[in-house]
């Protein structure tokens, strides 16, 4: 195990990987009253790596992603990605265009895409991871206003990547595959709370343990 | 580092910036994909490739022991963009901090720099061609390729 993941031990992972199934349902709770659809959430993954690691975990680097940025304030700071890849932006806009029909615009000949659906969807989902961990360990998260860009993923993120590696740091990405009408939609959620934020992590992990028992 | 025919290629360059060193004359060069404008992170495990000063004075140096001449050799510089436009921005993101960075250790290293790519919102992919010193920019969304 690499020394950035040795900050928690087995048991604080779990339950960093059981706060994030919490969001997972609080995601996919939503989804289905933004898109007012049944929606279905394959079982999500949680990785719990250091930072350097991300780009491991990512297929390919060179991916065209739409990438929401939210910096998380509160009782930890840090930053926050919620990643769509490229072939399933059009779906997740056709599936809100549905709902709210005028809100997005599809992309025409020499038209930008119109994100601000993910955008909107991003800042809703990682509302609502941020309520799952005030919900198990009592920190109150918040993030800023979401910015976007629309690139290769590694363009994306390196900035982020290679200023909050520089500490001792780890990060929590979440690969949701959301159901939706036959559809698949993959996202990526990535949290990186900042190094000062760590020690205030594990602390609220100690006393949800008290709380909840071990994981 | 290597030499004509080989290709160097880099791939997602955002806020980075990848500098090439070339010497015309042999056909030799290097590139660095450079993440952060100065060394004061680095530590025993950091790789100096990383940062502006120690990764340009490496390439120098290598490509020197190869048997180039300091006064043949010139630098081509790509990416430094800014992906995310934020208007609470306050000072200049990484990516202008490592163009000028890039910039002012060329110029303490006599390096010119004979062609850039830089600034911008997108990302960038770069192939560097030793047979010829050129190098190849594939920028997001754009159809064509710019050559510099």
């Amino acid at each position: 195990m690499n020394k950035n993941t040795q900050l928690f031990t087995e048991e604080q992972l779990d339950f960093i990987r059981e706060m994030m199934n919490v969001g997972a349902g609080n995601a996919v709770t939503a989804m289905h009253q933004l898109l007012m659809c049944p929606v279905d959430l394959k079982i999500p993954k949680v990785h719990v790596l250091p930072v350097a690691r991300v780009s491991s975990i990512i297929d390919n680097p060179t991916s065209l992603v739409a990438c929401v940025k939210m910096g998380m304030v509160g009782d930890l700071g840090g930053a926050a990605f919620f990643i769509v890849p490229e072939r399933h932006i059009k779906r997740l806009i056709t599936l809100a265009e549905k709902v709210y029909p005028g809100l997005s615009q599809l992309p025409g000949e020499n038209q930008e895409e119109d994100l601000s659906v993910i955008v909107e969807i991003g800042n809703i989902l990682c509302g609502v991871y941020f309520t799952a961990i005030h919900d198990f360990c009592g920190l109150n998260l918040y993030h800023t206003v979401p910015v976007y860009t629309l690139d290769m993923i590694q363009s994306a993120l390196d900035e982020a990547l290679v200023k909050l590696s520089l500490q001792i740091q780890m990060a929590i990405l979440i690969e949701n595959k959301f159901v939706i009408k036959e559809d698949h939609i993959n996202t990526l959620l990535l949290i990186i709370p900042q190094a000062n934020s760590v020690k205030p992590l594990i602390d609220a992990l100690g006393k949800a343990k008290k709380v909840y028992g071990s994981a | 580092m290597t030499h004509s025919p080989h290709l160097i290629s880099s791939t997602g360059i955002g806020s980075c910036v990848v500098v090439t060193i070339y010497d015309p004359r042999s056909k030799k060069g290097g590139m660095a994909h450079i993440m952060l404008p100065g060394s004061n992170g680095l530590n025993g495990t950091d790789s100096p490739y990383k940062y502006t000063d120690t990764a340009i004075v490496c390439l120098l140096k290598k490509l020197l022991s190869m048997g180039s001449a300091q006064q043949d050799i010139v630098a081509k510089m790509v990416g430094g963009a800014q992906m995310f436009l934020c208007s609470n921005d306050t000072g200049p993101g990484i990516g202008k901090q490592n163009i000028s960075s890039v910039r002012r250790i060329l110029g303490q290293e006599q390096i010119p720099l004979s062609g850039e790519e830089v600034g911008g919102n997108c990302g960038r992919n770069v192939d560097f061609y030793l047979d010829s010193g050129r190098v190849i920019v594939k920028t997001t969304g754009e159809k064509m390729d710019v050559e510099i």
